[in-house]
């Protein structure tokens, strides 16, 4: 849709997606179908040679003269199609976390450090806006919420509504094991990374239990906001 | 996206039934230079941002300015989901973004020049009306301001 807004007001467009039976829908001037999940548009992280044949191809659709194209990238890359959810793994799960999420943060912190340090600075930790050093009032306001109590959190901003803020800070804490733990573990990629967070993670577990909170109130924007932590 | 034939019948469903509009013909304005010496723009339908940015929300229709020369610790992305794995985007930006791809690119000489901004939207949007209709050809015509000659788009 975007791409014809572009196009339709004077520019070339070329774009990749993931979903052929839209593409075959929506007709974008040019686009290229590949066959690789959703998170991974450019074939394979860290890959720069596959990402070269993927984006050679996108580009090379602009030698169309005619539109729609709709071309295809037939070579898989290395992720698994399907993504482990947490209903999922932790139904499997014979782990017994005892651990206390704070005190697990805290333990985890050194790999995360390393891993941002790896990367050049690089982390998708910060969507909320508060300070790790202020992590564990964080941790104990989110375990309060899931135990079933109203705890008030001054971090939250006045014009932010609750589920919203509790969804930014699952996204931020999930950034940040999944750091840490790709740092920990370098062998472990993608499905076992998550595997890890659900079942073996105090805080996987804490996660799952707002979740639930969240869906049993049968409210629409609490359901949307458990949606997107944890299925 | 994997064949759907791949995927779960629950996840299946979900993408069929997405309300992707749906047009009979497509605009096309052809590209009048070789890349090589044209001006390329980056337009990315991951919800990334600047650190700092707003965060985008569901069905956000509004778009973030990214400087194409922003080192990648300055980027955050709030599209996140259970339904797609963001390990990929925190080990390489490249993965939805290929900024360094691109400038790797340029300095081949196999593209001319990039945008001094790259844009970005939310993804996963349900009914894409101010897109279509606002956001998406305010973009165009600011890539257009700034000598662009042709626009790469990226999803998550």
């Amino acid at each position: 849709m975007l791409a014809r807004a572009i196009e339709e007001t004077g520019l070339p467009t070329a774009g990749i997606v993931l979903i052929k039976e839209h593409a075959e829908r929506v007709k974008p001037a040019r686009a290229l179908w590949v066959p690789f999940p959703f998170g991974f548009a450019l074939g394979n992280p860290d890959d720069p040679p596959f990402q070269h044949e993927v984006l050679a191809a996108a580009l090379d659709l602009f030698k169309a003269t005619s539109a729609p194209v709709l071309a295809e990238f037939l070579e898989d890359g290395e992720a698994p199609v399907r993504l482990l959810q947490a209903t999922a793994a932790r139904a499997e799960s014979t782990s017994d976390v005892d651990a206390d999420a704070a005190d697990e943060l805290t333990a985890m912190r050194g790999y995360y450090e390393r891993w941002v340090d790896n990367h050049d600075g690089r982390t998708l930790v910060g969507l909320t806006g508060v300070p790790q050093r202020r992590w564990r009032g964080l941790i104990k306001y989110l375990q309060s919420y899931a135990a079933g109590d109203a705890p008030t959190y001054e971090e939250i901003p006045a014009d932010m509504a609750e589920p919203r803020f509790i969804r930014l800070a699952a996204d931020d804490l999930k950034a940040f094991y999944m750091e840490a733990r790709m740092c920990q573990r370098p062998d472990q990629r993608n499905n076992d990374v998550q595997q890890w967070f659900w079942t073996e993670t105090a805080a996987g577990t804490l996660l799952a239990q707002i979740a639930e909170r969240l869906n049993v109130a049968g409210d629409d924007a609490l359901t949307r906001a458990a949606f997107g932590i944890a299925r | 996206m994997p064949r759907l034939e791949d995927l779960t019948e629950i996840a299946r469903q979900g993408h069929l039934n997405f309300p992707a509009f749906e047009h009979d013909d497509a605009p096309f304005v052809a590209l009048t230079k070789p890349l090589s010496e044209a001006r390329l723009a980056l337009v990315t339908t991951a919800g990334l941002h600047l650190r700092g940015d707003e965060p985008f929300v569901n069905n956000d229709q509004s778009f973030r300015v990214i400087p194409s020369d922003t080192p990648a610790r300055d980027i955050l992305q709030s599209h996140t989901s259970i339904g797609f794995d963001r390990t990929a985007f925190m080990r390489d930006v490249n993965i939805s973004f290929p900024v360094d791809r691109l400038n790797e690119l340029v300095e081949q000489g196999a593209i001319g020049s990039l945008s001094t901004n790259y844009y970005s939207f939310m993804g996963a949007l349900r009914n894409p009306k101010q897109v279509e209709e606002e956001t998406g050809p305010e973009v165009a015509r600011l890539l257009i301001a700034d000598g662009v000659d042709a626009v790469l788009l990226t999803p998550t």
